[in-house]
């Protein structure tokens, strides 16, 4: 270095560069750790009188209620059952449309991705008008076919929980192993058959166990967000005392409300989500190897036989009519019926239900544009909040990332019921309560790590010596970020931004405890009228449905475009 | 079955496999002694990989007849395509495919499992053939722990364990440093020697194959170009298409400034160490090809120099020398004996 004194570099003040990156990362904690603390507070006090006292009373009830150990129980069961079906049901739809030739794979790869985008509330609320027992249109329609009234299966029942999750958690297996069926090296499996193992002796003992970090991934979020989800339990078995988890944390803030013992639970279900999410990542990180060799073939196509091709299609047909063709068929006969019966009488079929819901109903308006708000806020806000950590995670040098990192992936696993209880706990007694903004930031503090995901696999894939040579070239920082890295950077950004869109236009639990009057949601509104107004229900989860479904549409698009 | 010849270990007659329109195999027969070793040889694409690929079962011929050690895999006249579990064979992918799921031995005693051996004989013999390729201290170690020169062992140990009659390498030795080739070639061969299994490879790399093989037939698009005993077919060129792959120049006779020297042929081809640089213009030796040209560029290799010598009319020739008396610029003429002259007709 020279001794020239203008050269020499002053103190400075912290850079854009090195400020921005760790605002982000910032807030990212204090959204995570502030209602965390509040809970974990709430939950250690005991009011004696006016004075509270610290207290483990309310952890000492949750070891000996027997409610906790049933709906613990019912949590399990909920959550066991919908990941062993999917499991299986997400890996064969992803093996028919990779590795076979059946007809139209194509057009059924996009299908199958359908159901991730519906709400699984949603499809509840069809599923109820298509079999609740002898009311259902199955049991009408066939009923009246075969000139018998019959009950049906049980949709109220933790059977019914296990299904309608299972149906919409499939594609989260699907999307987990499809990447790696389609770009596995082949020479794994022809390996395995030139050395004298069957086709299936293959499958079981190669491609399954080659598949193994993806399905386990697949396998514990399919888990954790069906034990932690809130409003299938409560759409189909709440009414019948049956409680899980999440429906037992809102019947503790509710009837009779004691915040401390639901805190308490809260803490409780937070801290199994992060032992389970640990183990996972010390598991992944043993587990770790590569698939794609890059010198293989690509993967061989089953050329199926006329059999194997009925029973694919099958299985696939199956799948999408119970999933989006039957749930919405039904969504759309009730909404279409001023009075429903469980039967439709095409005579008297009316838009009625959707012009009062979207016109005249002040609650459904304002909800509609509640959510609305919500969304297309929320999702700008969570995209801008998770660049900025991405930056820091993937480019910054720092000695505290994998800590930082984990920290960050903690709303992951822990269900929304539980995070807004929290925040119900944090607020309650401040001026946000009862605002669309607290409902914003709750929303924001449980889904932004999607997005972080999202934004870091793109980012970590974009070579640093792009920006290190419009660095070179006199740009600076800003510039570089503006001209370079975000333009690069597109398409995962909308990506995000529209999975954030969806997941805040359908969500439910994360709501449920922080609405007031005047910032009811499309969910809650679906809700509040599910006693007694089944039409405009039908007509509000059609009207969700749509925006969802243009959600789905603008994702494929921009899927196109960063492949192009 | 009977079998055409009593030398007839392998057969393969008439296969043909199409890709769209695209003829990756067109027609092509050939044989392999037992005990004997055959190399397929050829650029990308020829079809050297997708024929080994029909002969493990992998992919299907669409007309054709297939015979190993007496027995009938595949014959599209009758019908017949066995999988590729039931052809007996072992193959050394050119990716390796060791599982990273399994450990070593695992990976090794993975074709005599599902043949079903009793754990302890499968594991005892994984080990001797462990041994045999020097991995045994490796045996419990996971496979993603290896280097590729190890991981290539313990795909070879893998192909061997359950004494397959034909063992069939995919660029088998592509991805290793020049030194363990040249280790694991002459270990092969010791391998060979050993077990007695019959080896096919396929390869794009003449060095492997003369080194390894003492049959080679020659591929171009779908087709055999030459086939013969390694030397014959190194030494000996038919076609401007082998002289190329061989590395030898080949001319157009037309281009030439005197076509009138060679008689009557199309191409001409001569190896680039056999031809002589002189300063200048001087008069042809007795009986050779003299032709005149100027120095284009000259690379340092060692031993020798290489230099591409510009003859006119766009004809440009490599050629070694080892006087290092030339400079780019130069007028030369270069001699070539007649018998170091290979006349081609295509």
């Amino acid at each position: 270095m020279n001794a020239d004194p203008h050269l020499t570099p002053k103190k400075k003040r912290m850079t854009l560069q090195a400020s921005l990156p760790l605002i982000g990362v910032g807030v990212g904690i204090l959204l995570i750790i502030g209602p965390f603390l509040a809970g974990l507070i709430r939950s250690l006090l005991l009011w004696v009188g006016n004075d509270p006292q610290v207290s483990l009373a309310n952890y000492s009830w949750l070891l000996t209620d027997t409610r906790i150990r049933t709906a613990a129980l019912n949590s399990l069961i909920c959550g066991l059952g919908a990941m062993s079906v999917s499991l299986v049901l997400g890996t064969s739809l992803a093996w028919i449309v990779s590795r076979t030739n059946v007809p139209g794979r194509e057009t059924l790869r996009t299908l199958n991705l359908i159901p991730f985008f519906f709400s699984p509330y949603v499809g509840a609320i069809g599923w109820i008008f298509l079999i609740a027992p002898y009311s259902g249109l199955m049991q009408t329609s066939l009923g009246s076919l075969l000139g018998v009234s019959f009950e049906g299966p049980n949709i109220y029942s933790l059977a019914g929980v296990i299904w309608i999750l299972s149906l919409f958690y499939t594609p989260y297996v699907y999307l987990f192993v499809i990447s790696p069926l389609q770009r596995m090296d082949a020479a794994f499996e022809d390996a395995a058959r030139v050395h004298g193992a069957s086709f299936w002796t293959t499958i079981r003992l190669v491609t399954l166990p080659l598949l193994q970090p993806g399905l386990l991934s697949a396998a514990l979020i399919v888990f954790v967000t069906s034990a932690g989800l809130f409003d299938v339990p409560l759409a189909l078995t709440a009414t019948k005392g049956i409680r899980t988890m999440p429906t037992e944390v809102f019947a503790l803030v509710r009837y009779p409300s004691d915040l401390g013992r639901a805190a308490a639970f809260g803490i409780f279900i937070t801290a199994i989500t992060i032992v389970l999410t640990l183990w996972q990542r010390a598991h992944l990180s043993k587990r770790r190897y590569e698939i794609i060799s890059g010198k293989g073939y690509k993967p061989r196509v089953i050329e199926l036989r006329t059999t194997g091709t009925l029973i694919a299609l099958a299985i696939e047909v199956l799948y999408l009519l119970t999933s989006v063709v039957l749930p919405v068929l039904a969504l759309v006969l009730v909404a279409l019926s001023p009075l429903w019966t469980g039967r439709f009488n095409p005579a008297t079929a009316t838009l009625a239900n959707f012009s009062y819901v979207l016109f005249d109903y002040s609650l459904t308006r304002q909800a509609i544009l509640n959510s609305l708000f919500l969304a297309v806020t929320g999702a700008t806000l969570g995209v801008m909040l998770s660049g900025l950590q991405s930056y820091y995670l993937i480019r910054v040098r720092s000695g505290f990332k994998s800590f930082i990192d984990a920290i960050l992936a903690l709303p992951l696993g822990i269900p929304g019921i539980v995070l807004s209880l929290f925040f119900l706990i944090f607020a309650i007694r401040t001026p946000l309560y009862g605002t669309l903004a607290i409902l914003l930031i709750a929303y924001i503090a449980r889904f932004f790590p999607f997005a972080t995901r999202t934004i870091s696999a793109m980012l970590s894939a974009i070579h640093p010596e792009l920006e290190e040579s419009a660095r070179a070239n006199g740009a600076t920082w800003a510039q570089t970020m503006r001209f370079v890295l975000l333009p690069l950077l597109r398409p995962a950004l909308i990506a995000a931004w529209i999975m954030l869109f969806i997941i805040f236009i359908r969500e439910l639990g994360a709501s449920i405890l922080l609405y007031a009057s005047g910032t009811e949601t499309i969910s809650i509104a679906m809700l509040l009228l599910s006693e007694n107004s089944v039409g405009y229900v039908a007509a509000l989860a059609l009207i969700q449905l749509v925006l969802l479904l243009t959600g789905f549409s603008l994702f494929r698009l921009t899927k196109v475009s960063a492949i192009q | 079955m009977r079998q055409d010849a009593p030398d007839d270990f392998v057969t393969i007659r008439n296969v043909t496999k199409k890709f769209g329109e695209f003829r990756a195999l067109d027609g092509l027969s050939f044989s392999v002694r037992e005990g004997g070793t055959l190399a397929l040889l050829g650029p990308s694409g020829c079809g050297k990989t997708t024929m080994l690929r029909c002969l493990a079962g992998l992919e299907t011929p669409e007309e054709g007849f297939i015979s190993i050690a007496g027995k009938v895999v595949f014959d599209s006249a009758k019908g017949i395509n066995l999988n590729p579990e039931d052809r007996g064979l072992g193959v050394v992918f050119q990716s390796y495919a060791v599982w990273p799921h399994m450990s070593v031995v695992e990976n090794v005693e993975f074709p005599l499992r599902v043949r079903g051996v009793a754990p302890a004989e499968r594991r005892a013999r994984a080990m001797e053939i462990l041994e045999i390729v020097g991995l045994t201290a490796f045996a419990s170690r996971s496979a993603t722990q290896l280097s590729g020169g190890q991981q290539q062992r313990v795909a070879l140990a893998r192909a061997l364990v359950h004494k397959p009659a034909l063992v069939l390498f995919d660029e088998a030795l592509s991805n290793l440093d020049a030194q363990l080739r040249e280790h694991m070639r002459l270990e092969l061969q010791a391998l060979q020697d050993r077990l007695g299994f019959t080896a096919l490879y396929v390869t794009h790399d003449q060095g492997e194959a003369l080194g390894l093989a003492e049959t080679i037939i020659l591929m171009n698009a779908g087709q055999i170009e030459a086939s013969g005993p390694a030397r014959q077919v190194f030494m000996t060129h038919h076609s401007s298409f082998a002289a190329r792959f061989f590395g030898l120049n080949v001319v157009e006779t037309a281009r030439l400034a005197a076509p009138h020297a060679i008689a009557g042929k199309p191409f001409i081809a001569f190896q680039r160490e056999y031809v002589r640089i002189s300063e200048g213009v001087t008069g042809p030796g007795s009986d050779d090809l003299v032709l005149l040209g100027t120095i284009a560029t000259r690379s340092f290799q060692g031993l020798a120099d290489e230099y591409a010598i510009d003859l006119g009319n766009d004809v440009s020739v490599r050629v070694l020398d080892r006087s290092g008396a030339f400079s780019p610029g130069q007028a030369v003429s270069i001699a070539i004996s007649r018998k170091d002259l290979f006349l081609l007709d295509a």
